[in-house]
C-alpha cells in the first residue's frame, strides 16, 4: 500500500528523467514504482481476484437457498440467505426437511467420513513415502545387478493409466476379502509410488557421496545410512512428496467408489458424490454441492498453508552443493 | 519416522540390529495403523443390498423396507444410493467383480445388456416371484421388463411420461391463460399454434415478444422453449421424442427387443431440424448457451424460458422453485391428431450374484406389492407402476397443488410410445449423441442420421 502511495508522489517528470539513463543502471532493482509496475500491480491483483472469485462464487452458492437460487442465478450476494447446505453436508437436517430444500436426500454421517479420509489419506502418505524413500535409496545409491532395468520399468508404469489397473485391482481386493473395508481402499496405494520414487531418488542422487563414504568407513550400515543421514538430510523434498501424496490421496475418489458400500468405508469425496445429480434431468443440489466442496478442501487449504513454505522451498532446492 | 531421531551409537552392530528391528517395526506399525478397518457387520440374518439412484425417491423405499423387515424380521434390507453416473459405474465394475447388489433398480437402456450376459435372475427361477402377474401393472410396464427368451427381469417400478411446465404468471404477462396452452397442436412444417405461443413467449431484450414486429433473435431475454439439450442418450426422451412420434414415427419397427431402428425416417429428421431450427429465430436457447449438462428446470426458474418440456420425475424438482407459479400443460397434438409421449419405466432386477436368491426374490415382490407401491405413491415423487401406488401419487401431488392429468391423460388415453427396449444400448447412445449434439449446434444434418443409422444397423448385423 504505501509502494501505492508513491506513484502520486512521482510526478510525470521524474519518470521522464529516468527514461533516458544507461540501461546497465536501470537493470538495478527499483524500490519506487514506475507505469511498468503499476500495470504488473494492476495485472496481479486482477489475477489474484480471478482466482479468489471462484471460490468467493462457491461460497455464495452454499449460502444460498437452493431452490430461490434459479430465480436470481446471477446475484452476487447469496439468494435467500441459508445454512441449509452447510446443515446438510454435517447430516443436522432430516431427509424430509433436505429434500424440502431441493437438497439431497442422502443421510450424511460427516464425521465418520472425516474419519475415514483421514485414516487413508495419513495411511497412504505414511506408508507410500516410506517405502518410495527406501525404493529410491536402493535405486539411487545402493549397486546392484539389474537396478537400471528395473529402474526402467518402474518409470514405464507411470504411463500405465489407472483406468488399466482399475479392474484387476479391483478383483484383487475382492479375492483378499477387503471390498468395503478402509485398508483394501488403502491397499494399492500402500506400496509404492513411481513419481514419488522417482521424485526422491532425484534428491538422494545429490547428497553428498563423500558423507555417506565417511559414515560407512565409521561403521555404519547401509540402513543405518538412510535412517540417519539420507532421510534427515532429504527432510524437505520428503516433506513435499508427503504433502502431494496426502492430497492425491484425500482427493481420490473412484477407487474409493468402487470399494466402498457402507458407511464404514465411506470417504468424504464418495459421500459428496451424494450432491451431484440424481437422474438425468434433474440438476444438483448446488448449495449442498458447494458447501460440501468448501468444507472437503478445508482441511487441504490448512494443511496447505502450513506447509506452502516448504513445498516452494523443496521445489527450489536442488541438494547439498 | 522414529528411528531417524537415534542419536550416533557407540557399538554399531548392535544398532544396526536395533536400527533394522526398527525398520521393520515401523514398516508393521505403519500396515497396522492402515488396517484399522471395520467389517459391516451382519446382523446374524439375511442381509439384502439394494441399490437406486434418486435420492428423493430414498424416503419411499426405506419405508416399503421397513414394512418389509417388519413382516420379515430375517431379513434385513440395506438401502444403498449413488447419483445416476456414479451409479452405472459402480453397479457394472461390481459386477464384473461379482460384489454387486442383490435387487436394484434397474433402466431399460441398460437391462438388455444385463439380459444378454446373464447377469440377471428371470422371476420365475424363484418361489417369491415365480407367480408374477404383469396384469397388476398400468398397462404396458410388465412386458418392457420380458426379456427376449420371454423370461420376465423387472419388477415394474414406476412409469413416466412428458408434459410441460409453465410460471402462470408469464402467461399473465403475455396476456394469455392456462387456457390457452391446451389443444394447441404442432406441425414439423410451420410448427402450428405451438410454435405460434412459443413465439409470443419469446421476449429480446428491448421488451419484443417473437410475434412481433422487430423481434431481435440473438438478444433473447426470455426464450418460448426451454432446451434439455439434443438428446443425451439418443433417445430424446425429455427433448424431442413427443414431436417426433406425434408424426407417427416410431423408434424401431417392433415394439420390444426390436433389431431395426429408424432414424432414416424423414419424419424424425423433420421434427428434429423443427426443433434445433428455433434456436435461429431465438425461440430456444442454442447449444452454446446450455452446455453440455442443461437444465430446463433451471431454465424455468430463472425466468430464462416460459415452456419447459420434462419428464413427471422432475416434478418435485418443479414444485421447489421458489417465486414459480407453476402449472403443468399437456403436449401439443401433432399430425396424428392427439399428443404422444413417450412411456417409459423404471423396474427392480434381482442380480444373478446373489447369495439370496430367495430373500432377494421376497423382496422384490414386496417392492411390486400395492402395499409398497402406495408408500412410495405417497411420498409425491413419481408414479408408481401399481394403479393404487398411480392413485396416491396423483393424490400427494393435488395436495402439493399440482394437477398432474397432463402426465397421466397420456397413459389413459394410450397416446404413447414405448420406449425403446433392444440390444446395444450404449453403444447406439454413443453413435446417436455426438450427431444429435452436432445437428443441436448446426454442424450436421439429417443425412448424418440417416449415417448414424446405418452404423446402428451393423450392430445387430
Amino acid at each position: 500500500m504505501t509502494q501505492l502511495h508513491g506513484t502520486a508522489g512521482l510526478g510525470a517528470e521524474a519518470v521522464a528523467r529516468r527514461e533516458p539513463e544507461n540501461p546497465a543502471e536501470q537493470k538495478r532493482p527499483r524500490r519506487r514504482l514506475s507505469l511498468g509496475r503499476v500495470a504488473a500491480w494492476a495485472v496481479m491483483i486482477a489475477m489474484l481476484l480471478i482466482t479468489i472469485f471462484p471460490f468467493y462464487w462457491m461460497l455464495r452458492t452454499a449460502l444460498s437457498s437452493n431452490s430461490a437460487l434459479y430465480a436470481n442465478a446471477t446475484s452476487l450476494l447469496p439468494v435467500d440467505f441459508s445454512w441449509g447446505g452447510f446443515e446438510r453436508v454435517f447430516g443436522l437436517q432430516t431427509v424430509d426437511e433436505a429434500i424440502a430444500q431441493g437438497g439431497s436426500g442422502a443421510q450424511l454421517n460427516f464425521w465418520l467420513y472425516l474419519r475415514n479420509s483421514v485414516i487413508v489419506a495419513t495411511g497412504i502418505t505414511v506408508c507410500q513415502v516410506f517405502f518410495s524413500a527406501m525404493a529410491a535409496y536402493a535405486f539411487s545409491r545402493l549397486r546392484w545387478r539389474g537396478r537400471n532395468l528395473v529402474f526402467s520399468a518402474f518409470l514405464l508404469s507411470l504411463m500405465v493409466p489407472i483406468i488399466f489397473t482399475l479392474l484387476p485391482n479391483f478383483l484383487l481386493i475382492r479375492d483378499l476379502g477387503l471390498i468395503d473395508t478402509l485398508f483394501g481402499i488403502m491397499l494399492p496405494g500402500l506400496f509404492m509410488a513411481p513419481f514419488a520414487i522417482f521424485f526422491l531418488r532425484q534428491f538422494f542422487m545429490n547428497v553428498p557421496l563423500e558423507i555417506e563414504e565417511a559414515a560407512l568407513i565409521d561403521g555404519a550400515s547401509k540402513v543405518r545410512v538412510f535412517f540417519a543421514l539420507i532421510i534427515p538430510m532429504s527432510a524437505a523434498p520428503i516433506a513435499t512428496i508427503s504433502i502431494l501424496t496426502y492430497i492425491t490421496a484425500w482427493n481420490d475418489y473412484f477407487w474409493p467408489l468402487m470399494v466402498s458400500y457402507t458407511d464404514d468405508s465411506r470417504v468424504l469425496t464418495v459421500a459428496l458424490g451424494a450432491f451431484s445429480a440424481q437422474s438425468p434431468q434433474s440438476g444438483p443440489d448446488w448449495s449442498g454441492l458447494m458447501a460440501a466442496t468448501l468444507v472437503a478442501a478445508l482441511p487441504m487449504i490448512v494443511l496447505f498453508s502450513l506447509f506452502a513454505k516448504r513445498i516452494v522451498n523443496s521445489i527450489g532446492f536442488t541438494g547439498i552443493k | 519416522m522414529s528411528s531417524t531421531r537415534h542419536s550416533p551409537a557407540r557399538r554399531p552392530r548392535r544398532l544396526r540390529r536395533h536400527l533394522a528391528g526398527a525398520a521393520l517395526s515401523a514398516a508393521a506399525l505403519g500396515l497396522a495403523g492402515c488396517a484399522g478397518a471395520a467389517v459391516p457387520g451382519g446382523e446374524g440374518d439375511v442381509a439384502i443390498d439394494y441399490w437406486l439412484w434418486e435420492s428423493v425417491q430414498l424416503p419411499g423405499y426405506q419405508a416399503c423396507a421397513d414394512a418389509f423387515e417388519a413382516e420379515n424380521p430375517d431379513i434385513n434390507i440395506r438401502i444403498t444410493q449413488y447419483g445416476w453416473g456414479d451409479y452405472w459405474e459402480k453397479l457394472t465394475a461390481s459386477m464384473v467383480a461379482g460384489a454387486g447388489p442383490d435387487v436394484f433398480a434397474d433402466h431399460l437402456t441398460m437391462y438388455p445388456e444385463f439380459v444378454s450376459r446373464g447377469v440377471l435372475l428371470p422371476f420365475d427361477e424363484m418361489e417369491a416371484t415365480s407367480d408374477f402377474d404383469g396384469g397388476d401393472f398400468q398397462e404396458g410396464l410388465a412386458e418392457l421388463w420380458e426379456g427376449p427368451d420371454g423370461r420376465q427381469y423387472g419388477m415394474p417400478k414406476d412409469f413416466d411420461t412428458i408434459a410441460i411446465f409453465f410460471n402462470h404468471d408469464v402467461l399473465e404477462e403475455a396476456g394469455m391463460t392456462a387456457e390457452d396452452l391446451e389443444g394447441l397442436d404442432w406441425n414439423p412444417e410451420d410448427g402450428g399454434t405451438f410454435e405460434e405461443v412459443i413465439a409470443h413467449l419469446s421476449i429480446d431484450a428491448e421488451g419484443v415478444r417473437g410475434s412481433e414486429e422487430g423481434f431481435d433473435p440473438d438478444n433473447v431475454v426470455t426464450y418460448g422453449l426451454a432446451s434439455g439439450g439434443a438428446g443425451g442418450d439418443g433417445h430424446g426422451q425429455t427433448q424431442w421424442s413427443w414431436l417426433a412420434a406425434s408424426t407417427g414415427w416410431v423408434y424401431t419397427d417392433e415394439p420390444v427387443w426390436a433389431e431395426e431402428y429408424n432414424y432414416d425416417d424423414e419424419r424424425v429428421h423433420e421434427s428434429l431440424e423443427w426443433l434445433f431450427g428455433l434456436v435461429d429465430k431465438g425461440f430456444m436457447p442454442s447449444f452454446a448457451e446450455v452446455g453440455t449438462s442443461p437444465n430446463p428446470t433451471q431454465q424455468l426458474g430463472s425466468g430464462a424460458a416460459a415452456l419447459s418440456p420434462n419428464g413427471s420425475w422432475t416434478i418435485s424438482s418443479y414444485t421447489l422453485l421458489e417465486g414459480i407459479d407453476l402449472g403443468v400443460a399437456p403436449l401439443p397434438a401433432g399430425p396424428v391428431g392427439h399428443p404422444v409421449s413417450m412411456y417409459n419405466g423404471l423396474g427392480d432386477s434381482i442380480s444373478a450374484q446373489t447369495d439370496h436368491p430367495e430373500e432377494a426374490a421376497e423382496w422384490v415382490a414386496f417392492l411390486g406389492s400395492e402395499e409398497c407401491q402406495v408408500l412410495v405413491g405417497e411420498q409425491g415423487v413419481v408414479f408408481p407402476a401399481h394403479p393404487a401406488g398411480t392413485e396416491a401419487a396423483i393424490e400427494a401431488f393435488g395436495e402439493k397443488g399440482i394437477d398432474v392429468e397432463p402426465f397421466t391423460d397420456l397413459v389413459e388415453e394410450q397416446h404413447t410410445v414405448l420406449f425403446p427396449v433392444t440390444n446395444y444400448g450404449s453403444e447406439i447412445g454413443s453413435i446417436l449423441s455426438p450427431v444429435l449434439d452436432a445437428m443441436y449446434i448446426g454442424s450436421a444434418d439429417s443425412s448424418d442420421l440417416t449415417e448414424a443409422n446405418e452404423r446402428i444397423a451393423r450392430l445387430f448385423d
